[in-house]
């Protein structure tokens, strides 16, 4: 790897050297700006949010072809239906009375209402569609084999959450749709042998959808599902840190 | 001298070749942030120029027909059009993620990981299990909603009459044999057992004693034997022509069937079901608000 020569100073230099060598920015960042290998590799070892990541990464994991990024989306759309969830929710009340009303209001006096909303729904469905392409990645570059067994039964479990999330997420607008998915679905749940019908119950708070299934349904989305995925996820990038980054050829 | 006996790990993680590896910035993290972005405008465009769904206000008084849960929940909405509720809805999808997750412990070895298709034929495994996957779908969907034999009949002429009536459609071989009435309740157990009697309204206790043997047969055993059959059955072809040779091989084969099989669920449920799950054509379908299969209340 060629290392680059620092050159003479130009005056783009020095007007690094007074914004990214001060005091005050080295106090937040420790490390100069980015632009030579030492600073580049402190700045992914000491910045939080960058130490997800190795220091260093083989050449071949670095193409796009190789993972079409499909893992990051999945977790960037997660990020994004936090953003826009987070908004939603300050105009959204989870009962039978308001719920349809807030949602009209949202999208017609809301600023932005309706561009959250459909950012909130589409990221969802995108969500969806990128976890299992993601799956598809990972068994068809052999990425669940030893030793990231586990990593692999972690996705598992992250994939039947990113579909009881969407799943919880659907019942909320209380419209026609929402009312008779979550009835088709819950119904489908309450089919189980023996504890169907009170699985149904406890997920629906009754016997048909009604307001108490709105709030549980709501709770589930906007805080028990999100932190338990959030665990999940956590586990998930820890694991692919131990087990040495991404799957390489023996 | 007593020896500790260590065992080695089944797998290490691998040497690193240092001259092979890339600086995370600004390799990757501009990766990264660029396909961030893309995204975040193709989501940014999308959510401009198309809304959200938004209905009538929930009413529990007007069904919805087709009533359709969400689109990823589809497949098991179609399985349940060919099965009994309990095995289609439940049953299959758990011990289906249970063998998903399951993969690694079954394929243990390191060959072929990290790259692309990386074992020899996996492409043409892959592209062979979906094809038959797609098709045999497709089939089984077609020859249970009845549609294989009216197409043979009015269109080649061909009947079995009511000899061969049972073989239209899964239902017909419950309807159309003459099933002996003792048949529709056999009992294997000598009491009957009931399970979560609660004993108050809306909870029936889940009980065992009779099994309809026709129902039984049309319900669960025809839509499991296919189930495990099928997959198990090409496995075996493809073994026996020297196509599959690890378990690797199996899995693509099992994992390719299973994204086939379900893409053409979804694929079913969303495009080609509609006023009471009947099978149409998608311009048949009354499409409102973008979604097919709606019916706006008259």
């Amino acid at each position: 790897m060629a290392v680059e020569q620092p050159g003479k100073p130009t005056l783009a230099d020095k007007i690094y050297d007074k914004m990214f060598h001060n005091y005050v920015w080295k106090s937040i960042f420790r490390t100069g700006y980015p632009n030579t290998p030492r600073n580049q590799m402190l700045v992914v070892a000491t910045n939080l949010f960058l130490h997800l990541h190795p220091t260093r990464i083989h050449r071949t994991h670095v193409k796009i072809t190789h993972t079409y990024c499909l893992g990051g989306l999945t977790f960037f759309m997660f990020l994004g239906l936090t953003v826009t969830g987070i908004l939603l929710m300050f105009y959204y009340v989870p009962s039978v009375e308001r719920a349809y009303l807030d949602i009209q209001n949202i999208q017609t006096n809301v600023q932005f209402g309706q561009l959250m909303r459909n950012m909130h729904r589409w990221m969802a469905h995108a969500m969806v569609i990128l976890v299992f392409l993601h799956m598809m990645r990972v068994f068809y570059t052999g990425a669940y084999k030893p030793p990231r067994e586990f990593n692999w039964v972690v996705g598992v479990i992250l994939l039947v959450l990113t579909f009881l999330l969407s799943f919880t997420g659907y019942l909320l607008p209380w419209d026609q749709l929402a009312f008779w998915a979550i009835t088709v679905g819950s119904e489908i749940a309450g089919a189980a042998p023996v504890l169907g019908p009170k699985t149904r119950f406890w997920m629906l708070g009754g016997f048909e959808v009604g307001p108490e299934s709105l709030i549980r349904f709501y709770t589930l989305h906007v805080i028990a599902l999100p932190l338990l995925a959030a665990i999940f996820m956590a586990v998930h990038f820890w694991r692919i840190r131990r087990d040495g980054g991404l799957a390489r050829p023996l | 001298m007593a020896t500790a006996v260590v065992a080695r790990p089944a797998a290490r993680p691998q040497a690193r070749a240092r001259d092979e590896e890339v600086l995370v910035w600004p390799d990757l993290v501009f990766v990264e942030f660029i396909s961030a972005l893309l995204f975040t405008f193709t989501i940014f465009i999308l959510s401009v120029i198309l809304n959200a769904p938004l209905l009538d206000q929930a009413n529990p008084d007007v069904t919805q027909n087709p009533a359709k849960a969400p689109w990823y929940l589809l497949n098991l909405q179609e399985l349940l059009l060919h099965m009994e509720a309990a095995t289609a809805g439940v049953i299959v999808p758990t011990v289906w993620l249970i063998i998903l997750g399951a993969f690694p412990y079954f394929d243990r070895d390191n060959d072929g990981q990290g790259a692309w298709f990386a074992t020899e034929g996996s492409v043409k495994l892959t592209v062979v299990s979906a094809i038959v996957g797609v098709v045999g779908t497709w089939l089984l969907i077609l020859w249970n909603q009845g549609t294989i034999a009216s197409v043979l009949n009015s269109w080649f002429g061909i009947s079995g009459g009511d000899t061969f009536r049972f073989l239209e459609n899964s239902r017909a071989i419950q309807g159309n044999l003459p099933w002996p009435e003792w048949s529709e309740s056999i009992p294997y157990l000598p009491f009957e057992l009931r399970i979560l009697d609660e004993g108050f309204t809306g909870f029936g206790a889940t009980t065992f004693q009779n099994v309809d043997l026709p129902s039984f047969i049309v319900e669960i055993a025809i839509p499991i034997i296919m189930m495990v059959g099928l997959p198990s059955l090409l496995i075996y072809v493809l073994w026996r022509i020297g196509w599959v040779f690890t378990r690797r091989d199996a899995l693509i084969v099992l994992f390719s069937g299973f994204v086939a099989v379900n893409a053409m669920l979804v694929l079913a449920g969303t495009g080609f079901r509609g006023e009471d799950q009947d099978l149409v054509f998608p311009w048949n379908l009354s499409v409102d608000e973008g979604i097919p299969g709606y019916q706006p209340p008259d």
